[in-house]
């Protein structure tokens, strides 16, 4: 093994196409390794990509593999594994059990489900807007009556009968699971429990049982819909995914691994693959990147990150705010809306990926919606794509390395890429070939600053508080050009920064989140014995009921509860206002008026810093409607080696060699460096190109580059 | 831009699938979409006059002789394109109560005395070709009035050979009407 060290953490990533492999070692040295995802059976591209990634340290995994796990103190997995059961609707068959009056909730939906995911200019173009196939076909969503009300007060009574017949019903149809979501259960559950019951009584009788699920346990959220669909997506995909989990936790504890199999969270939490709430598992792929930022923020002392991602497909902006990411509370996910606690991404469609064509009618250069993506990819890979995409105009601008792409695994064809632009774009609009890759590179770099400036400006933040950290594979090669002018702290990225995701999930904490609805109200100057009334009955009692929970969970995956770093959560609003803010409790119970006071004076500053000192509106009270709470206990994380800073000068063996790169409208002699040989210290002048494997770090002219002692390469 | 005849032709007759009908949606429009359509409508029809325009799901436009009639797919001829077709077609209107509830029972129908809706349907082969509902006593609804001459010279760029008057010639057969009805009195 070239790293004689111990193994620590194994943290894969798995995609829709490729699963990622990170091996970090009890001296924070890491492997990367990549293979194909195997859908059908999760465990076999988990296995090659462990053998692809030990391959660089000269290891024979499949030989060595019984040596190697016993050591393992960690194995994390993140993926698309449900997402991809859902997209391809090859989930269980789900009886559902709703509100009378409720059943065609899947037909008619929430509008916002008819154009999810849709490019701006067909969520303008309402003919293109199309319900979603349901997940349940009508005929398996039975109503029954009955009515709990927004007082949690009962207003018509379970009609038990009904429920009966529903579930017999239902059984006849041969369903695989039963969900079941009732208005205002997260308020009072008795009739969902009730529902439950008889479920099991009349499963008893026919000698037949199903798993039944049941939404308050699983979502008890306000907004029956988001409800309803995470009872769904609970049912149909998470828990036959689970199932693929469990194969692959057999694989590695056949070869001596000691615990249990760990899996990311879509909010950033992690946990033992038998967590009861595993669907908060289904959307945890995009996010592994804020992951590994809240870590090198955390680790480096600098709170506030603006992490961007940029992909073949999309560019997703991210924020780390006081070094937490923010948190979306309501995602909508493969064209539906879940109650799924998830970290906030903001994403275009701006990757290397996308076509490049003109459009016919307006004669301009039109970049996407659609991408090329693995297959056939770019023209250059030659696997027959013959449309232009990104990928290929950074090839001819000579940004890119046509013999080092991957490692050099992949040879790029640089005139089949130019000929292909020359042809579609260049002689239709009768201008140089060149010229036309560099106002593609220009116009797809301004569409993603204007995204950052979009997603940091309608917030009321501003650039001038935040350091910006570039990764995934293309971020490098565009992040000079996608933060031009905006006047950011500190402007970074990181070697490894196509394996950024894994990273991240390798570095997350043991920790699990419950959410609430509750009903808070705190009018403007209300006496002291309101404000600990409502602290005590609403505050109090919420928390208290979602650390039970937490201390159940925490016993049956055997971690000890008395280690558990506790968070109390308030969602804090002023009255009347359609947004509330996440904050995190200064106390662990409201005992005194005092204390309810503090929690507000910790939203209005919260409230100040995100927004504005004069936006506050206290004339209006204050709103509570949901509370949470999050409970996380420490697990080992790959070390992030600070070294000593070395000399300005890189060292002879870093310079590769020279190239042309055409840039602001001519050619220039760039100077090609090896990332990997690069020191801390080390300052590079623009122009220039770094590579890695994985990545093209550009460095246009009048720009320099320079490595800190954490290794990032900070642009100035 | 083009897209293969068999995809043009799933798409009239509704079976393409929707992920390429979305695509086709979002892009820009192809450049020989209509000639297309003309090409795969005139394989369909029995009869060997040339569409000119399709006018709905049934009906065209077509070159007699040197004249431009409305057809039927089943070959009846409705006259001149720049007359209503309706007028020529069998119409059975739905006016009582008795004859809307067939269609919308209950709470659901309309009043008869502020509503009626009309059905027109084909002498040749009896296919229903047009639904109105109007406020009783509403003339009938002169749909689409195609400027022919100004499409094929402005917007296909090669202009029909007989360019003829653009005018809504509709009235000329409730004359004839009145011409029939006096006659008949006087």
């Amino acid at each position: 093994m070239g790293s004689d060290k111990r193994v620590q953490i194994i943290a894969s990533d798995a995609g829709g196409t490729m699963t990622d492999m990170m091996v970090v070692d009890s001296e924070g040295n890491f492997t990367i390794g990549k293979a194909a995802t195997t859908p059908e059976d999760q465990s076999v591209g988990f296995w090659e990509s462990l053998i692809d990634a030990f391959e660089y340290w000269d290891t024979d995994f499949q030989e060595e593999a019984g040596r190697i796990l016993p050591g393992v103190e960690a194995v994390v997995y993140s993926g698309t594994s449900m997402m991809n059961t859902l997209l391809t609707a090859t989930g269980r068959k789900v009886g559902v059990i709703t509100q009378r009056g409720d059943e065609d909730v899947f037909l008619h939906e929430r509008s916002r489900q008819t154009w999810a995911g849709y490019p701006y200019q067909d969520i303008l173009h309402h003919v293109t807007h199309r319900h979603n196939r349901p997940l349940v076909p009508k005929r398996l969503v039975k109503g029954v009556t009955g009515r709990i009300d927004m007082f949690t007060m009962e207003a018509i009574p379970l009609y038990e009968d009904e429920v009966r017949r529903s579930v017999e019903e239902l059984l006849d149809e041969g369903v695989d699971a039963i969900a079941v979501c009732l208005l205002y259960s997260y308020m009072n559950p008795a009739h969902e429990l009730r529902v439950a019951e008889i479920a099991s009584e009349v499963m008893k009788k026919r000698g037949r049982e199903v798993p039944v699920y049941l939404s308050h346990k699983l979502a008890p959220i306000m907004r029956e819909q988001g409800r309803l669909n995470t009872v769904v997506l609970h049912a149909y995909a998470a828990e036959p995914g689970r199932e693929q989990l469990f194969r692959i936790e057999e694989k590695l504890k056949g070869s001596g691994y000691r615990y249990p199999l760990q899996i990311v969270l879509s909010h950033g939490g992690l946990t033992d693959i038998r967590y009861p709430r595993i669907h908060e598992a289904c959307f945890s792929g995009p996010i592994g990147g804020l992951l590994g930022a809240r870590y090198l923020a955390q680790e480096m002392g600098t709170g506030n990150w603006v992490c961007t991602d940029m992909g073949g497909t999309s560019f997703d902006v991210g924020l780390i705010m006081g070094g937490e990411p923010m948190m979306e509370r309501e995602v909508v996910i493969t064209r539906r809306i879940y109650n799924i606690p998830t970290l906030l991404m903001d994403t275009i469609g701006a990757g290397t990926g996308m076509y490049v064509t003109i459009d016919p009618i307006t004669n301009r250069i039109k970049i996407g919606p659609e991408s090329a993506g693995a297959e056939p990819g770019p023209v250059c890979y030659e696997m027959g794509n013959e449309v232009p995409t990104v990928m290929d105009c950074c090839l001819i601008m000579g940004i890119l390395n046509p013999d080092n792409y991957l490692g050099g695994k992949l040879k790029l064809n640089k005139e089949l890429a130019l000929n292909a632009i020359k042809e579609k774009c260049a002689d239709v609009l009768h201008v140089d070939p060149y010229y036309l890759a560099e106002g593609v590179y220009r116009l797809i770099n301004s569409s993603m600053r204007e995204h950052i400036r979009a997603v940091l400006y309608a917030r009321g933040f501003s650039p001038a508080d935040y350091h910006l950290l570039s990764y995934g594979g293309a971020g490098p090669m565009h992040v000079a050009g996608y933060t031009e002018g905006l006047p950011f702290k500190g402007v970074a990225t990181l070697p490894w920064a196509a394996a950024f995701s894994s990273f991240g999930c390798a570095a997350v904490d043991i920790s699990h989140r419950y959410q609430k609805s509750t009903g808070v109200i705190i009018p403007d100057g209300a006496e002291d014995s309101w404000k600990l009334m409502m602290g005590q009955m609403m505050l109090n009692a919420g928390w208290e009921e979602l650390e039970k929970l937490a201390a159940a969970d925490f016993a049956a995956e055997g971690l000890p509860w008395e280690e558990a770093r506790v968070q109390q959560i308030a969602y804090v609003r002023y009255g009347g206002q359609m947004e509330d803010l996440q904050v995190v409790s200064p106390v662990a119970r409201i005992n005194s008026p005092e204390d309810m006071d503090r929690l507000i004076a910790t939203f209005e500053d919260l409230y100040e810093k995100v927004y504005a000192g004069v936006a506050k509106h206290p004339q209006a009270g204050y709103q509570i409607m949901e509370l949470g709470l999050t409970a996380t206990v420490p697990k080992v994380k790959p070390r992030l080696p600070r070294l000593p800073l070395e000399g300005k000068e890189p060292a002879k063996e870093a310079i590769k060699g020279e190239r042309e790169v055409y840039i602001n409208g001519r050619w220039h002699r760039a100077t090609i460096y090896d990332m990997d040989t690069l020191r801390p210290g080390n300052e590079i002048e623009g122009i220039a190109v770094v590579e890695a494997p994985a990545t093209t770090f550009f460095i246009p002219p009048a720009r320099r580059a320079r490595m800190d002692e954490w290794s990032l390469l900070w642009l100035g | 831009m083009s897209y293969s005849k068999d995809d043009i032709r799933d798409l009239l007759e509704g079976r393409l699938a929707w992920d390429k009908i979305k695509e086709i949606m979002s892009s820009p429009k192809d450049d020989d979409r209509f000639d297309r359509c003309i090409e795969i409508l005139q394989e369909r029809v029995p009869w060997p006059e040339r569409i000119l325009m399709p006018l709905g799901e049934h009906l065209y436009v077509v070159d007699k002789s040197g004249e431009r009639i409305v057809k039927c797919d089943c070959g009846h001829e409705f006259g001149d394109w720049r007359q209503n077709w309706k007028l020529n077609a069998l119409i059975f209107a739905r006016d009582t109560r008795e004859k809307l509830e067939e269609i919308y029972p209950g709470i659901r129908c309309p009043d008869p005395n502020l509503c009626e809706v009309r059905e027109f349907y084909c002498p040749g082969c009896g296919t229903l070709l047009k639904v109105e509902s109007v406020p009783v006593g509403y003339p009938i609804i002169f749909d689409a009035l195609p400027d022919i001459d100004s499409f094929y010279s402005e917007w296909l760029g090669r202009p029909l050979a007989d360019r003829k008057e653009f005018k809504d010639m509709t009235c000329e057969v409730t004359r004839g009407w009145g011409l029939e009805a006096d006659g008949a009195h006087g």
